[in-house]
């Protein structure tokens, strides 16, 4: 139970979310290894990484899903113990399968509103009224991209303070992945409210996002908001004859695309590029390519 | 008060045999009133009621009897309930949804055991009551009452019916009290089982019997769990004489008269509370009830789903 006490303890300025030497066990597995980061308010965050890599563990863990070693806090609240009270602020869509087939649209509806305090019913049916959901269907008769139309309905009708999304376009075509995120800029985002989400697609979400926390293997291997990204990093499309120069300058990554020699630096003086080849900022995709592979022994 | 009321509704959403079954059961009742509402019970070709009383034991009695299949419909659809609802969440992955909600799981554990603890029996005893008023009021209607052999056995009386009830809900209160461990116990399976939870609750104890019978020779534990499930009536109740006696006749003597009697005075078993309350295996049952609900919550909200 959320009391005043921990409701104060909510500082807008600092981090939502805070998580120092996050760590978790599956037997000998090790999906998160000594994690720490924190999170704004007024962010969308992209947690990005390959199977296995430990984000939805993260996500639980911030959740309150699962038990962890080190510290996890999200609005000042462990969530382990105030699941409930932190329920009041987050959301989260697990994925679209999680909707149960048997339960009836209006019913969803009426749970949701009954149960939930800052759900807000005539938005949810106002928004239901411009789709093709009918609300005596179960959720068993609609397609996949319904149901996470009804889901992400239901979930943006809640003022929430966090929005917890892991994976939430899988599985659908090209049109709901869209909408989806049209939907969720257009009706949910704000600069006081925080989006962080998990997804295999990056070039889908790459110009949503103001921050990326790329892990790997249990590990944090970036951590930094998107502005930053273009003061440190580079890609260079070496020019013909300078690539002996520029690996002088020790790229983290080298790539070779249709005979063109693409190299990644971090920390480097524009400067330092000048005459070896065309300069650009990478793209979060490429980056995230070139980070995994890097940290790969 | 909403947030609790829309809870229980979602479990009658989810499990709609849960009221569906009942109220089928409650019509075909009704049906079978109007339909068969005069009965002519014969032994040997004679009425088994010749003179034409209207005992109100007897009157009892067919109530019971037509309540009798509302509550044990009852009892295996909530077991049943009891069993699944916390498995079924786990095996569509709804329980992420519902996870997702500001509902603690101790109050999802509790609603799900009020459900099939005292909700659906309290429920059905209020079917069962009501069915009762509507069965009488039909064999009013259609015939002045349930007629057997000759005798108007079954017309509205207020006193037996409100004293019927009356036994009926504390036998109804007993069961809860004394089936809790059974109800928290099948929650528990349904919360631990990852799958096949019906075969996770019974397939354990009958193998215990088995083993104890082929190891050690005994069977202890099948009489344990024996006065378990039936020792209730013998703590609650009080049996005396029985309402009715009745003899026939005997192929020697085939003409021989068909007599039933009545003993008269308290012909529906005394209640028995204290000693019920008395009993230390309640108490015990009890507490193995919290203990038992107690670990499917810690359960629900330890388990890692994803």
């Amino acid at each position: 139970m959320a009391t005043n006490t921990e409701s104060r303890q909510i500082t807008p300025a600092g981090p939502i979310i805070e998580a120092r030497d996050l760590s978790k066990r599956y037997g000998s597995f090790v999906a998160l290894d000594r994690v720490s980061f924190g999170l704004r308010a007024g962010r969308i965050v992209g947690l990005i990484g390959r199977n296995g890599a430990g984000k939805t563990t993260a996500l639980k863990a911030i959740l309150g899903l699962t038990s962890y070693e080190g510290s996890v806090r999200v609005f000042g609240l462990d969530p382990a113990r105030a699941r409930n009270a932190l329920m009041r602020d987050v959301c989260f869509i697990a994925d679209a399968a999680v909707l149960p087939r048997w339960l009836r649209v209006e019913h969803a509806i009426d749970y949701v509103a009954g149960v939930h305090p800052r759900f807000d019913r005539k938005r949810a049916e106002a928004v239901l009224a411009s789709t093709d959901i009918r609300r005596h269907s179960r959720i068993g008769e609609l397609s996949k991209g319904m149901i996470t139309q009804l889901h992400l309905t239901l979930i943006l009708a809640i003022n929430a303070r966090l929005l917890v999304l892991d994976e939430p376009t899988l599985g659908l075509d090209l049109i709901y992945r869209r909408q989806f995120y049209d939907t969720l800029l257009r009706d949910y985002f704000d600069q006081e409210r925080t989006i962080l989400l998990t997804t295999h697609q990056v070039e889908e979400v790459e110009n949503l996002l103001t921050d990326v926390l790329f892990i790997d293997r249990g590990q944090v291997v970036l951590d930094a908001t998107v502005d930053e990204l273009a003061g440190r990093f580079v890609q260079l499309n070496v020019a013909a004859g300078k690539i002996d120069a520029a690996r002088e300058l020790q790229p983290f990554h080298v790539r070779t695309l249709l005979g063109k020699t693409i190299m990644l630096f971090e920390n480097r003086p524009a400067a330092s590029f000048a005459g070896l080849g065309e300069v650009r900022t990478p793209g979060i995709a490429d980056l995230f390519e070139a980070k995994i592979q890097a940290a790969t022994p | 008060m909403k947030a609790l009321l829309v809870e229980i509704r979602r479990e009658f959403w989810e499990h709609r045999a849960l009221w569906m079954a009942p109220l089928a059961i409650a019509v075909a009742l009704l049906l079978a009133a109007a339909a068969f509402g005069h009965a002519r019970l014969e032994i040997n070709d004679r009425p088994v009621l010749q003179n034409g009383e209207s005992p109100p034991q007897l009157y009892q009695y067919v109530l019971f009897g037509s309540a009798l299949p509302l509550f044990l419909a009852a009892a295996i659809l909530a077991s049943a309930y009891l069993l699944d609802c916390l498995y079924a969440e786990r095996r569509d992955r709804s329980i992420l949804f519902w996870r997702s909600m500001p509902v603690s799981d101790a109050r999802a554990v509790l609603v799900k055991l009020a459900v099939g603890l005292l909700i659906v029996p309290l429920g059905t005893y209020a079917l069962a009551a009501l069915t009762s008023v509507l069965v009488s009021a039909i064999l009013v209607v259609r015939n002045h009452g349930l007629v057997i052999g000759g005798a108007s056995a079954l017309s509205w009386n207020v006193l037996p019916w409100l004293q019927l009830q009356g036994e009926l809900l504390y036998g109804l209160i007993a069961a809860l009290l004394w089936y809790a461990p059974f109800a928290a116990y099948l929650l528990l399976v349904s919360v631990w089982a990852r799958r096949s939870p019906y075969a996770w609750a019974f397939i354990p104890p009958v193998l215990l019997v088995i083993f104890e019978r082929l190891e050690f020779g005994t069977h202890y534990v099948g009489q344990i769990l024996d006065r378990s499930l039936t020792e209730l009536l013998h703590l609650a109740f009080r049996f005396d004489a029985p309402a009715f006696s009745a003899s026939a006749g005997t192929g020697a003597a085939p003409d021989a008269a068909v007599n039933v009697q009545f003993s008269g005075g308290a012909d529906l078993p005394a209640l028995t509370p204290l000693h019920l309350l008395a009993d230390p295996r309640l108490l015990c049952g009890l507490l193995a009830a919290v203990f038992m609900t107690s670990a499917a919550i810690w359960l629900r909200r330890s388990r890692d789903e994803a």
